[in-house]
């Protein structure tokens, strides 16, 4: 399948830091990929230049064919890609259906005179949106008693989902979760995992996900590309990433590797431990 | 303390406070007053299934209300009076009003908890009708108790409307700004400009208001455009400068020169007055009414509720729709709500100029009712004062705002000087020299008002009347903000 979302010498700088370093990148349509490294790798810095908060320093994304590198975030979501974030960052004092209105906007129409004056358009338009946010926090599985409820006020696990439910009101072609099952027992795991799933299986929402949770980030993705200190280190399907030295050696330190098959086991099933 | 007792302790402090302070006839309005908010509260937050009920308990709680209004009325009238004026005759008048005010407190309140008993809907479309019905009744009201309080009521409600569209800005869209009165001035001078002689355009100012707005708009988006990059504490500097300049820089436009490649094309040309100002302003014409006169405030006060009523109707679509949802994203998370794709610059200066808007029409109304206005009308406390009118009724929330901007205009208009007068008259009837020299009536004006603000904001910090979810904010602990983090650590 083509590339949804091609990456080329992507260089990120922080004055005389540099966090992202000459990364090339590649992202299947409808496929299921993980970007993992240690803390500070440079994996939230990638996400923040794809949705275009940061400008990278070289290099250029293209996604379905068109270059969006230089767009601003707004225009990055309309293009059609939405994303979470790593530290939950929902309009706290909205209820969880204002939320997912948000999230609309780009695919609203509503202007000044619109809101002002209300006309039969305007008020189809919004019930319309209204709907299309009830069925999406019911895809996420938020109750509807919920649904009124300030944002903050919501258990860590639903705002997790409200999240989501959130970007995909945005109508993305590719989704971008930081980090979503961060601070969630086994349980909440699972079950996140499972609607991961159903986004890519019945929505056709190309993914990307950064993870620590290796768990995750095994059962799920069907490429998983790694970086440390700002380069790509390794790329292919979960086993071959697991057994990669390199990997082994970048999240447990020079000579963990040469432990051999026990070292590959526990970079497999924990966390970076 | 019990919800009842709050609800009649409230509305009997302010009716009482204001029948002592006022006296005379005004012990009626202060009876109906006590009513309408014993009533409202009452109706609030105690569940009453028949309207009978309904108006036993309202009326109950109204009477208690209406005993504070009595008891102040009657020190008034027995105890203060004689000091200030010892010659004053009419015992009979003080006992009418002490009563009429307990028994209209009582019948209101009641009034007020016997609409409550309707269903859902209905009970708040009905408490919005008597209020509604009150306001329009005030002007017979005010004849009936010659009260002669329209000519401050009026700058009241412009006042209001100013703080209606400083809470699109500073409540909506979260972007504090000090110098709003700005706006107000431009749209005062705008009217003055086309709807006077002085450059000899004589507008119509059924036209010139429409303009005036049109003008503040356009400035709101000129002063909106530098504030962009900027939050918090920077952009409320940035905006203070612009509130700054404005007042200034009208004062200097009365000598205008302008020099093109040394060329004098405009040579000492009087824009704007100076520090005269502009007068005489153009007043509205209507058929059947024939030009609006300074001395009949009743055709002012009906058409400033006009522009209030179609205000207010106007600010509460537009935080309902799409752009006033993008507003409240913004103001929760400017970052997360640009990843939303919430175009943060248009956002934004869709703010500001909406906000503007209405202040260049209370600017144009003002300017016109005034019918002279001056660069000092405009100065920082003008908008300062907003402000305090916007935080102290809560907010984002419009009924509060309404209800912070008329108590904290009518005690800085009519029960603040009044207060004054009263302590000065007690002062120089007192025996003690310091306090016969002290001049209260003009020097502690502002101290009452910044003291009434201290308390106030110590009482009850969220404002009077909170949107549900600052209140909350406000009173639990910080265990729950650790949970949705809203700063900016969007590092790896």
């Amino acid at each position: 399948m083509a590339p949804i979302l091609v990456a080329q010498g992507i260089v990120k700088q922080f004055g005389g830091l540099t966090a992202v370093n000459k990364v090339d990148f590649e992202l299947e349509a409808g496929s299921i990929s993980s970007l993992i490294g240690p803390n500070g790798a440079g994996k939230t810095t990638f996400f923040n230049m794809i949705t275009g908060l940061y400008v990278p320093t070289s290099g250029s994304f293209i996604f379905a064919g068109q270059k969006i590198n230089g767009l601003r975030p707004h225009e990055v979501t309309r293009a059609g890609i939405g994303r979470t974030f790593q530290n939950i960052r929902l309009f706290a004092h909205m209820s969880a259906r204002e939320n997912v209105l948000v999230g609309q906007h780009t695919r609203l129409r509503t202007g000044l005179i619109g809101a002002l004056l209300r006309p039969k358009r305007v008020r189809d338009e919004e019930a319309a949106a209204v709907t299309k946010a009830n069925d999406l926090l019911d895809y996420v599985g938020l109750s509807r008693q919920r649904s009124s409820d300030s944002a903050k006020n919501l258990p860590y696990g639903d705002q997790r989902r409200l999240e989501i439910a959130r970007a995909l009101a945005t109508d993305p072609q590719l989704l971008l979760l930081d980090e979503p099952t961060a601070g969630m027992n086994p349980q909440e795991t699972d079950d996140l995992t499972k609607l991961i799933r159903r986004i890519r299986d019945e929505r056709k929402i190309t993914i990307l996900l950064i993870e620590h949770d290796m768990k995750v980030v095994m059962g799920i993705s069907e490429k998983v590309t790694v970086l440390d200190h700002g380069a790509k280190i390794s790329e292919g399907l979960p086993y071959q990433v697991a057994s990669d030295e390199q990997v082994i050696e970048a999240y447990l330190g020079k000579g963990a590797a040469a432990h051999g098959k026990s070292g590959r086991k526990s970079s497999a099933s924990s966390p970076s431990a | 303390m019990n919800k009842t007792t709050r609800a009649w302790l409230t509305g009997g402090i302010f009716g009482g406070l204001i029948a002592l302070i006022s006296g005379g006839l005004v012990g009626f309005l202060a009876g109906i007053i006590a009513g309408m908010v014993t009533g409202l509260l009452v109706a609030k937050h105690v569940v009453q299934r028949t309207p009978m009920e309904g108006f036993r308990r309202g009326a109950q709680n109204g009477l208690i209300a209406g005993m504070f209004v009595l008891v102040g009325q009657l020190l008034r009238g027995l105890l203060i009076n004689p000091i200030i004026d010892p010659h004053h005759a009419g015992l009979h008048a003080v006992y009418t009003a002490a009563l009429g005010g307990l028994v209209l407190s009582g019948l209101v309140a009641g009034l007020f908890g016997a609409v409550n008993t309707l269903p859902a809907p209905r009970n708040r479309a009905w408490s919005v009708g008597l209020i509604v019905l009150l306001v329009l009744a005030y002007p017979w009201l005010d004849q009936l108790l010659e009260l002669r309080f329209m000519n401050e009521i009026i700058p009241v409600i412009v006042f209001v409307l100013m703080a209606l569209g400083l809470n699109i800005v500073v409540g909506y869209a979260g972007l504090l700004d000090l110098g709003y009165a700005a706006f107000f001035a431009i749209g005062a001078y705008t009217t003055g400009l086309l709807a006077s002689p002085h450059l000899g355009v004589n507008m119509s100012i059924w036209i010139a208001i429409w303009i005036s707005a049109a003008v503040a708009a356009i400035f709101g988006l000129i002063l909106g455009a530098p504030t962009l990059p900027l939050r918090g504490d920077y952009l409320a500097i940035v905006t203070l400068g612009f509130g700054e300049i404005v007042p200034i820089a009208v004062n200097n436009l009365d000598k205008l020169n302008i020099n093109i490649l040394g060329y004098n094309v405009v040579k000492d040309f009087d824009l704007t007055g100076g520090s005269k100002g502009l007068n005489p302003i153009g007043r509205p014409w209507l058929p059947f009414i024939g030009e609006f006169r300074a001395d009949s405030p009743i055709p002012w006060y009906y058409l400033i509720l006009i522009i209030m009523a179609f205000s207010i109707f106007f600010i509460m679509r537009l935080r309902d729709s799409r752009i006033g949802r993008a507003w409240m994203a913004m103001r929760e998370d400017e970052l997360a709500a640009s990843s939303m794709g919430i175009d943060i610059v248009r956002t934004k200066l869709m703010a500001f100029s909406m906000g503007a808007t209405f202040s260049g029409f209370a600017g144009a109304f003002y300017g016109s009712y005034i019918s002279a206005i001056f660069p000092s009308s405009f100065a920082f406390d003008v908008s300062v004062m907003l402000l305090c009118m916007v935080i102290l009724g809560g907010m984002g929330n419009i009924t509060g705002v309404i209800v912070g901007g008329l108590i904290i205009q009518l005690a800085d208009r009519l029960f603040l000087p009044q207060l004054s007068q009263l302590v000065q008259k007690l002062f120089e009837k007192s025996d003690i020299a310091v306090l016969k020299e002290l001049n209260f009536a003009s020097d502690f004006r502002v101290l009452l008002f910044g003291l009434t603000l201290v308390i106030m904001m110590n009482i009850r910090p969220e404002g009077l009347l909170p949107s549900a979810d600052v209140r909350a904010e406000l009173h639990s602990g910080d265990d729950d903000d650790a949970v949705v983090a809203t700063g900016v650590k969007q590092t790896v």
